[in-house]
């Protein structure tokens, strides 16, 4: 049994799922589920699909090198089964599937840095600029005059003064 | 490649000749647009089925014929499918070839469009219709295979296909 790459959004395909494509020049492509199949055949390109792991990579959405994706080599040669390999195994597969993904959340994390404040300078940007529609022009003038006339209050005073 | 292109046009020309049809029927029931619909989704997926009487298949040894003509399916009601034999007749064949045209042969099905299940749940499909010509014992009439060849052949005990395959999928 061997759990294998879906070629056009790059997901394990486990076994009972997809379809093998053969081509005539013996190239073959599994698909991970009829989505991916009708996108092959309609000739699009993964890389320009956006939800695909290939655009993700180019585009720097998720991380292309990693130690942890070295563990993921194919390797075509029989192991002689051991009982404590075995288990070494698997308890090195979790704990290198949590490594990758504290990795791929630093990542995002880093990726998404800055937005907050962005977003802020947009918000007041945009505050300034269209305040029309929150508050009447009538009332913003209205602010203006209190404003002026309480400033010119203490002046008036310190004159009677 | 080419062949793949080929039954892509040759879907949109089906296609093109439906949706003309059905502008000609425009103006009728309601079942008539739900029609039309299913033909649209009939575009997008191209139904292969079973290699039947008169199925076109290309020729992959170098027995001499070029393309045969299916005229039997032996073994299944609906036609045959990957790994199945076939009689067919010799449409097109090579000047010097142990065949010629318009003989009687027959032939393992070895490439099918048609998507067949494998013991593990999945499904494997190629990208045309090929055969190879085999005697009535099952041997191979030709010397070298041209392709690749699925491994369902092992368990149809077509072991001399598989050792004269350039590539087996």
């Amino acid at each position: 049994m061997r759990l294998e790459k879906c070629w056009f959004c790059s997901s394990t395909i486990y076994p009972g799922h997809g379809i093998q494509f053969v081509r005539n020049d013996a190239k073959i492509f599994r698909f991970c589920r009829s989505k991916c199949h009708k996108n092959f055949k309609m000739k699009r390109n993964p890389r320009k699909v956006k939800w695909t792991k290939a655009y993700r990579r180019l585009h720097g959405k998720d991380m292309t090198q990693d130690s942890t994706f070295e563990f993921e080599r194919r390797w075509n040669r029989p192991e002689r089964y051991d009982r404590n390999v075995t288990e070494m195994t698997l308890k090195a597969i979790k704990k290198i599937d949590k490594i990758r993904v504290d990795r791929e959340v630093r990542h995002h994390k880093m990726r998404m840095k800055g937005k907050k404040a962005f977003e802020q300078q947009a918000a007041i940007k945009e505050l300034e600029n269209s305040i029309d529609l929150v508050k009447a022009p009538v009332a913003l003038q209205q602010a203006k005059i209190k404003v002026e006339v309480s400033r010119s209050q203490p002046e008036g005073e310190r004159m009677e003064e | 490649m080419s062949a793949f292109l080929s039954s892509k046009l040759s879907t949109v020309g089906r296609s093109l000749i439906r949706s003309f049809g059905n502008d000609l029927s425009a103006a009728k029931a309601p079942h008539e647009t739900m029609t039309k619909l299913s033909y649209q989704c009939l575009f997008l997926q191209q139904q292969r089925t079973f290699i039947q009487m008169r199925t076109r298949l290309k020729v992959v040894d170098n027995s001499g014929a070029k393309r045969v003509m299916c005229i039997q399916a032996l073994k299944g009601r609906r036609g045959a499918r990957l790994g199945d034999t076939i009689i067919a007749s010799v449409k097109e064949a090579q000047p010097n070839g142990k065949v010629k045209k318009g003989d009687v042969v027959y032939g393992v099905v070895v490439r099918a469009a048609m998507q067949r299940s494998r013991c593990d749940g999945s499904e494997i499909r190629f990208d045309d219709n090929a055969v190879v010509l085999v005697n009535k014992q099952g041997e191979p009439i030709g010397t070298r295979i041209y392709g690749p060849v699925p491994h369902e052949l092992r368990k149809k005990k077509h072991v001399k296909i598989l050792t004269l395959a350039e590539h087996i999928a």
